[in-house]
């Protein structure tokens, strides 16, 4: 890279490049000695002077007007190989050479800074569109971050550092960022204005300090080291890259707080479904065991046994209601604000299918639930506690919404283990099967009371097992409920010994 | 004499519900809401068996069951509610004898307490070496093993997993403990250890294995050998 040391050291290939033209035109010149006239041979010394002028800086440019003077003087004006000139008119001559060789080198030296500078405008209109492009296409962020560092890298020379606000209003530094840089950045921010050579602030500095954004809506800040106070075009396009840069920040940050607001508003909206749908659940179970047992304290004389026999039943029936419920609710809601670490032991599927069965025969007094459990099933890595309510809650639902026969189905696959519980009560429509997932998403079927929350538990019970809980109809009728969860490609191995004699 | 029961718990209707259907049973209630005043009745007299609610306001129940077991051999129940499972294994492992998760039915109470009393002071006589139960007979004494009059050849590590719940027969025994007492204490981490030898001990003692009859399963507390 063009550093200042690299500037300030002496550059011959200007020189060679001068005493090359000068050669050359004198060679040019001498060929032609014969043939054309003094003022030919000066126009060929006019036209080095050109070249130099346009392709060199002022300084070598310049002494090539006077080089091409001194030798044209020197090898064709009479006396020639002598600097004395003998008369007038080719005193008048050489002057006008050279004055003209000066001015030619002045006007050409400007046109080539006006045609560097278009060069560069162009390309830095350019490099701000393609920018203004990429930016657009960036989701988050870092990766407007990342755009931002490439284009600044392309644009100057000079390093550039760059530090960002997070969503907190902490600043987020580059790594290896030196700690005055990294005050100026804060300072630029604190003053929402650009800082450095050529912006009446700060001009002492050798770098530029520029704000992303502004005082409302301060993103971050850029430093560019290495620049010019006279560098009036540069640091423009600096701003504008920043300009750009501050847009697509802050456009990146209003989309995050969307997002985060439409959540919120989502998680408000559930809470509300959850607190009404809740309030009914327990609302009519309480009601109807109150009822029950008012009857019962009230009438007590009047009842026939049969009937307080009916009551009692009732009261037993609906706590039990309750009790599933609040079960369900609280499972779901401490799954589902899952902070603390969930315990994963090796399980087996077998035991918990039995462990669910002696639990539901307690319900289940006619022996409709029928067990289908695969021999030498592996382990699984899993909480037992969650596994068994999610059958539990299956098992419960078909009993409640079917009538006969339902079976639970254990098999295994190389790669995953599935449980089924399949009814044969009314099927579910196909438009409602994402629907009975939702905490609370009513369905009434058979006009019972809503599952609350224990379809909803059974999903989120297998997601955290990273499987699935699906639902489908089955073909003679019924819905078949199915349990996945991918099985650990490791099975614990231990050496079982054979059996005494 | 009747029996003396101190149940601990700091629900003033549950705490209701307990004397009266206990009393009904013949049995001697006596009620402390706090673990503190569970600790002053004690000192005053030892009763023969303690519920001891989980939960209770003045702190753990770990240092109760731990004071108990210093002096005394009387069997312990646990109540708790199914979320806390951790608490519940903790004061098994402390030496509680049994649990029962809320809401609980009086006759499964009554069915605890009745298993618990069996057991009690095993740690002075001699503990339970037979049991019998549809068909299945065990005699530890005997190393004996016999299912519907056959006997059934266990390997060395199935007797002693059986023979460890058999001793304790009709009593939830924890992971922890099985593991501890059958493969040593520095394998209580290992669950799959129990799984696989479970299984293959219902393979050979159970009709059907996926319905056991004998060896249960207390999911993600332990194993019971069932007694009725």
């Amino acid at each position: 890279m063009p550093s200042s040391t690299e500037t300030e050291r002496f550059e011959w290939s200007p020189w060679a490049a001068v005493a090359g033209l000068i050669l050359a035109a004198t060679l040019g010149a001498m060929v032609l000695d014969r043939d054309v006239s003094l003022t030919s041979q000066a126009m060929l010394y006019l036209l080095a002077v050109v070249v130099a002028a346009y392709n060199l800086r002022p300084l070598p440019s310049i002494a090539c007007a006077v080089a091409a003077v001194t030798a044209f003087n020197f090898f064709f004006v009479p006396p020639r190989l002598t600097f004395a000139v003998d008369s007038r008119e080719h005193v008048i001559a050489l002057a006008v050479t050279l004055v003209v060789a000066l001015v030619i080198s002045r006007l050409t030296a400007k046109l080539r800074t006006e045609t560097r500078s278009a060069q560069l405008h162009a390309s830095r209109a350019h490099q701000l569109q393609t920018l203004a492009g990429t930016l657009a296409a960036t989701t988050s962020a870092e990766a407007a971050v990342a755009v931002a560092r490439r284009a600044l890298d392309v644009a100057f020379p000079g390093r550039a550092t760059m530090v960002t606000l997070g969503s907190e209003g902490a600043d987020e530094r580059e790594a290896g960022t030196p700690d005055n840089t990294h005050d100026g950045l804060r300072a630029c921010m604190r003053e929402a204005a650009t800082l450095g050579p050529g912006t009446g602030r700060w001009p002492g500095l050798n770098a530029w300090y520029i704000p992303l954004g502004d005082a409302s809506q301060m993103q971050g800040a850029v430093c560019i080291e290495g620049v010019q106070a006279a560098d009036v075009d540069g640091l423009e396009h600096a701003q504008a890259l920043c300009a750009l840069v501050a847009q697509a920040l802050h456009r990146l940050k209003m989309a995050t707080h969307m997002l985060a607001a439409e959540a919120e508003a989502q998680r408000q909206q559930m809470q509300g479904t959850f607190l009404a749908a809740i309030s009914h659940d327990l609302r009519s179970p309480l009601a109807s065991i109150m009822g029950a047992a008012s009857a019962l304290q009230s009438q007590s004389e009047k009842l026939e046994p049969a009937e307080k026999e009916r009551l009692l039943a009732s009261i037993s029936g609906e706590a039990r209601y309750l009790s599933d419920v609040t079960e369900n609710t609280l499972q779901f809601l401490q799954l589902t604000n899952a902070s603390a670490p969930q315990q994963r032991t090796w399980e087996s599927m077998e035991e918990i299918a039995g462990a669910v069965l002696a639990r539901m025969r307690l319900r289940d007094p006619d022996h409709r639930i029928r067990a289908s459990v695969a021999k030498d099933l592996p382990l699984i890595q899993a909480d037992a506690v969650l596994i068994a309510q999610l059958l539990v809650n299956l098992l419960e639902n078909a009993l409640k919404y079917s009538q006969g026969a339902i079976d639970l189905v254990i098999r295994a696959t190389p790669t995953q283990l599935r449980a089924s519980v399949k009814d044969r009560g009314p099927s579910i429509p196909g438009a409602q099967y994402d629907q009975i997932f939702q905490p609370y998403a009513r369905n009434d079927r058979s006009g019972q009371r809503g599952a609350g929350l224990g379809l909803a538990l059974c999903r989120a019970i297998a997601q955290s097992h990273h499987g699935s809980l699906t639902v489908k109809a089955r073909q003679a009728g019924g819905n078949s409920f199915t349990f996945a969860m991918p099985l650990s490609p490791e099975q614990p191995r231990i050496d079982m010994e054979s059996a005494a004699p | 004499m009747n029996l003396r029961l101190l149940v601990v718990e700091d629900d003033r209707e549950i705490r209701a519900m307990m004397q009266s259907s206990l009393s009904v049973e013949g049995f001697e209630v006596q009620t402390a809401v706090s673990l503190s005043e569970a600790r002053a009745m004690l000192q005053h007299r030892t009763p023969d068996v303690v519920v001891l609610d989980l939960g209770l306001p003045d702190g753990d129940g770990l240092a109760l069951v731990a004071l108990i077991r210093q002096r005394h051999s009387l069997p312990i129940l646990i109540v708790s509610a199914r979320h806390q499972e951790a608490e519940k294994i903790r004061l098994l492992d402390a030496g509680a004898d049994d649990y029962l998760t809320k809401p609980f039915h009086v006759g499964e109470l009554l069915a605890r307490i009745r298993v618990a009393m069996r057991h009690r002071g095993t740690a002075l006589a001699p503990a339970v070496t037979e049991h019998r139960l549809d068909g299945l007979s065990i005699d530890l004494a005997q190393r004996s093993v016999m299912l519907h009059g056959r006997a059934l050849h266990l390997t060395p590590t199935e007797f002693k997993l059986l023979a460890r719940l058999v001793r304790s027969a009709g009593r939830v025994v924890t992971h922890r403990q099985l593991l501890s007492d059958v493969w040593g204490p520095e394998f209580t981490e290992h669950t799959h250890y129990l799984r696989l030898y479970m299984a293959q001990l219902r393979a050979k003692i159970e009709a059907d294995p996926a319905e056991p009859r004998h060896l249960l399963t207390e999911t993600g507390v332990g194993y019971r050998l069932a007694t009725a």
